[in-house]
């Protein structure tokens, strides 16, 4: 079995979006100085899922798959030391600033290149613009089926049973192979890279493909493409006010405070 | 003259010397077969610089071995063994005198002679008090630390039974011999003596004497030996009067609990997960261990009821070791692993690596790197670890720094708001770094601290720059956790980050950062002049450039921290600088200087609680509640957060607040300025 999982490396989403800063002219984000980037944690339980699945179907291959610019193959390595084993970056000036549309035209076009796959995982949003689309345009491109917010996944022959996270509880469809899979953080606490997983992820060679590698349409890609276009961005502002409610006893707070709550509407 | 013939009233003398011929191979072959036990571990750095090894066994040989200055922490128990071990050391150089002069000829006689028999006799009754003391001990008193086999029962019997027959040997020679010849001999011979009194073997007749004493030479003969061949092939614990003095020689000499580095390019295995992952010296340390149970009643682990016992794990590290090692009594598929089988996993990381038990282990074993190398087996080959550990790593690699979710109220940098402190990416032109660390830049009650040494230092007019929202982590706590790859990726980097800046001092606020920067980093081609700001502050004050003169009016109680303390020898300039502040009290806890108890902070334990027993800091903040101490000074910030908590969650009656060093500093300086 193969697996496919996409990653995508994001500004460290515990940071307050205090921190961050907007370029108004090009409407960017621009985080804090010295802010690591790290792999999308929605993303990250994708390579986990993928990882349980091999240990329970030996013979398994999963191949971790990113795109973006700079040193996004720290996220690839990420994935590699987990247990992932092989990466591919995806790295062209042309590739940014695509929309969903444009990234899952990118994708599927790489994963065409890579040829045979029988699961492709993504996370069920990328943990920065938590846009949420990038894998069921994927599986529309590649022309498979999608199960979304997936939080377990059992192999049985050429299907799948995949659990999919719900409001009150989960249900469990199945899919044919190939198919993509979004995958939700209810996977539990992704795996510590094992030191050996660290050290071989180190020694081994991440390829990085440009659009002409994996022959992406320029027509697709790019914000010329784009389907949306962000017409304002800013951080909210969150005011905070507080009062220390007092009262000599214990009682007499608790009466002021639940009445203090309904006047503001709170309950 | 006054003299005594050997082997007087003994015929076929030489059947001894086959006896002990017998014992001398058994004893030969029994080193044989530890050495080849030992050898099973891996290659140790403990091999080279033997020279050095030599000398610091010399000089320390008198008050470590000779003088018992470990044991003796410990009156009752100390002054046992003391009693013991002399007695022995003296009987055996007795025998040895008597050789030598028998077989060169040299004679004993005259006051030598009876000056001789008076100090052997003296030395087999301190043999016997150590006997009567231990067995009362093991038998009776029965403290919780000493686990009981038949071992114990047996050898103490044995030595007890060696003297007194030796003493009734004596007497009967003398009853013999000089109690008629030379009376005023004899009384030199005390004890010896007292076997001649009619009640005991006074009344037989000259015949009987003599075949009684003959018998009972061949018995004390036979059973000396009999001890030396029973101790060489079991593994009786007596085999420590060989195997721990080897230990002591083959000691820690470098700094106290650091781990060996790993070659991350060669190593196959990481950390020891089975026997075999372990270094020779680290199996020679389960065999010198003594049972005696020393380092169990000062861990702080076991006090707190959690499962670790230093004692036991060596103890279990031990048997697993002999049981390996002898594969046809203990097919290896019938071995429980190393690692949860015959240690739990809840033992490895129950330890705050406090160094305690070290400090208090007679024969110098090293638990804590035992430990810790069990550790990088979970984390590094397994990926078994809690939770929260696994986070905080997580952590680390990402962010780093280990404090998780942090980051949600502050950055590293954020502290230094409004302070106008100069960072070394703006002038690097400065005496010396403020590595502020990890904790005291991101927990808001370190933060103040922080604050205060800022303004301790300013007052003083030191030199300094910060790295700001730059400064990564040390490393510390994957070390401990036993990730070592990250602690090595880290080092990498912040030596070429301090390298870069060219900075040569630094200044930590933590012990930890201290401890690593100082003794761990050099090891990577780190060096650097690293104090703790207790040193620097109470250097400031030597030199009086920071002026003390408001009075606090308080009674206060120090804690030392584990990092400082025991594994930097950092005792008096903390106390020196509390001592500076008027009206400032100082009353020492029970348990101070190189004894002080844990705050339960150490070791990763900063990031996890195991949910066993109960908590390390309500102990230890007890202790401190003991001398009513209104402030309980500190110097860590790991430290001043387990007393802060552990101050919160009791309901007190009495005012107590836990402080840094550099607090009581900067209040007692604040007015006068
Ligand atoms: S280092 Fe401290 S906690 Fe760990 S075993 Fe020794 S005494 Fe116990
Ligand atoms: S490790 Fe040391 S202190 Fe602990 S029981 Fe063994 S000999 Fe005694």
């Amino acid at each position: 079995m193969h697996i496919i999982v996409c990653v995508k490396q994001i500004p460290d989403p515990e940071v307050p979006p205090a921190k961050f800063k907007i370029d108004p002219d090009t409407k960017k984000v621009m985080p804090p100085p010295g802010l690591p980037p790290v792999i999308s944690v929605f993303d990250e339980r994708a390579v986990e899922l993928a990882c349980r699945i091999k240990e329970k179907n030996p013979g398994t291959k999963i191949t971790a798959i990113t795109m973006g610019p700079g040193k996004v193959s720290d996220v690839v390595k990420h994935a590699l030391a987990m247990g992932a084993d092989e990466g591919i970056v995806l790295q062209d000036k042309a590739f940014e600033d695509s929309d969903s549309f444009g990234n899952a035209h990118i994708l599927a076009k790489a994963i065409q290149k890579i040829g045979s796959y029988d699961l492709i995982l993504c996370g069920r949003q990328a943990a920065d613009w938590d846009i949420g689309q990038t894998g069921s345009i994927l599986a529309e491109t590649l022309g498979i089926p999608v199960v979304t917010v997936a939080k377990d996944i059992e192999v049985a022959g050429d299907k799948i049973k995949v659990s999919r996270v719900m409001e009150d509880g989960y249900e469990v469809v199945e899919a044919p192979l190939p198919c993509v899979v979004t995958v939700s953080n209810e996977v539990g606490l992704p795996r510590l890279p094992s030191g050996m997983g660290i050290i071989q992820a180190a020694r081994k060679q991440v390829p990085a493909w440009t659009a002409a590698d994996i022959g992406a349409d320029p027509a697709k890609i790019g914000p010329a493409a784009a389907h949306s276009e962000i017409t304002s961005l800013f951080i909210p502002t969150r005011d905070t006010t507080c009062e220390v409610i007092t009262a000599d006893t214990l009682a007499e707070a608790a009466v002021k405070l639940a009445l203090k709550l309904r006047e503001t509407k709170v309950v | 003259m006054a003299h005594r013939e050997i082997f007087w009233n003994i015929s076929h003398e030489y059947i001894m010397y086959v006896l002990s011929f017998i014992a001398v191979v058994f004893v030969a072959y029994a080193i044989y077969r530890h050495y080849k036990m030992w050898r099973m571990g891996k290659g140790d750095e403990r091999s080279k610089n033997m020279g050095s090894r030599v000398w610091a066994f010399v000089k320390t040989g008198f008050a470590d071995g000779l003088g018992h200055r470990r044991f003796l922490r410990e009156p009752y128990p100390g002054i046992m063994h003391l009693l013991i071990f002399w007695g022995c050391v003296i009987l055996l150089l007795a025998a040895a005198v008597d050789a030598i002069t028998h077989y060169l000829v040299i004679p004993l006689e005259g006051s030598t002679y009876l000056w001789f028999s008076l100090v052997v006799d003296i030395a087999g009754i301190l043999v016997l008090i150590g006997v009567i003391l231990a067995i009362t001990r093991r038998y009776i008193q029965k403290p919780e630390r000493l686990n009981t086999f038949l071992d114990d029962g047996v050898i103490l019997s044995l030595i007890a039974i060696v003297i007194i027959t030796g003493y009734m040997i004596e007497g009967l020679r003398l009853a013999a011999t000089e109690v008629n010849t030379n009376p005023d001999w004899a009384l030199w011979s005390p004890v010896g003596l007292v076997f001649t009194k009619k009640t005991l073997f006074g009344g037989l007749s000259h015949d009987t004497i003599l075949t009684l004493h003959s018998v009972l030479w061949w018995f004390h003969a036979v059973l000396v030996n009999g001890t030396i061949i029973y101790v060489a092939l079991s593994y009786s614990k007596l085999q420590h009067i060989v195997i721990s003095p080897l230990n002591a020689f083959f000691r820690n000499l470098g700094p106290v609990g650091a781990p060996a580095p790993i070659d991350m390019e060669t190593a196959e295995v990481l950390g020891v997960g089975e026997i075999k992952d372990f270094t020779w010296k680290q199996l020679l340390d389960g065999d010198a261990c003594t049972n005696c149970g020393r380092c169990q009643d000062v861990c702080p682990a076991w006090a707190s009821g959690k499962p670790l016992s230093p004692r036991k794990l060596t103890q279990d590290i031990k048997t697993q070791w002999q049981k390996v090692a002898n594969p046809k009594s203990n097919p290896p598929e019938s071995l429980p692993p190393l690692i949860g089988g015959a240690i739990a996993e809840d033992e490895i990381w129950a330890c705050t690596t406090c160094a305690a038990c070290q400090q208090a282990c007679p024969v110098f074993i090293e638990h804590i790197v035992k430990i810790i190398d069990m550790r990088r087996n979970l984390t590094m080959m397994q990926s078994k670890m809690p939770e929260n550990i696994q986070l905080m790593l997580r952590n680390m690699q990402t962010r780093g720094h280990p404090w998780v979710g942090a980051q949600t109220l502050r950055l590293r940098g954020d502290w230094t708001s409004g302070l106008g402190l100069n960072t070394l990416a703006e002038d690097s032109n400065v005496d010396m770094l403020l590595w502020v660390g990890c904790t005291a830049a991101l927990s808001d009650r370190n933060v103040e601290v922080t604050l205060a040494l800022v303004r301790v230092l300013k007052a003083a007019g030191v030199s300094f720059g910060i790295l700001g929202e730059d400064e990564p982590c040390c490393g510390d706590p994957a070390r401990r956790a036993g990730y070592e790859i990250q602690f090595q990726t880290s080092v990498e980097q912040n030596i070429a980050l301090l390298q870069g800046y060219n900075v040569k001092n630094i200044v930590a606020t933590c012990p930890h950062c201290y401890n690593t920067f100082k003794n761990e980093y050099p090891k990577f081609g780190g060096s650097f002049n690293v104090v703790h700001h207790t040193q620097l502050i109470a250097d400031l004050l030597k030199q009086d450039k920071i002026k003390l003169t408001c009075d606090l009016r308080s009674l206060a109680t120090y804690h030392d921290p584990c990092y400082l303390g025991r594994y930097n020898s950092i005792y008096s300039e903390p106390r020196n600088i509390l001592h500076a502040i008027p009206q400032l009290k100082l009353k020492e806890m029970e348990r101070s200087h190189s004894k002080s108890f844990c705050c339960g902070g150490g070791g990763t334990h900063m990031w996890f609680e195991q949910q066993i027993g109960t908590k390390v800091n309500d102990i230890r903040t007890d202790e401190a509640l003991k001398t009513n101490a209104e402030i309980v000074a500190t110097a860590c910030p790991y430290c001043l957060l387990m007393l802060e908590e552990a101050i919160q969650g009791k309901d007190l009656q009495q005012p107590l607040k836990a402080k840094d060093i550099a607090e009581l500093v900067d209040q007692a300086m604040e007015k006068s300025a």
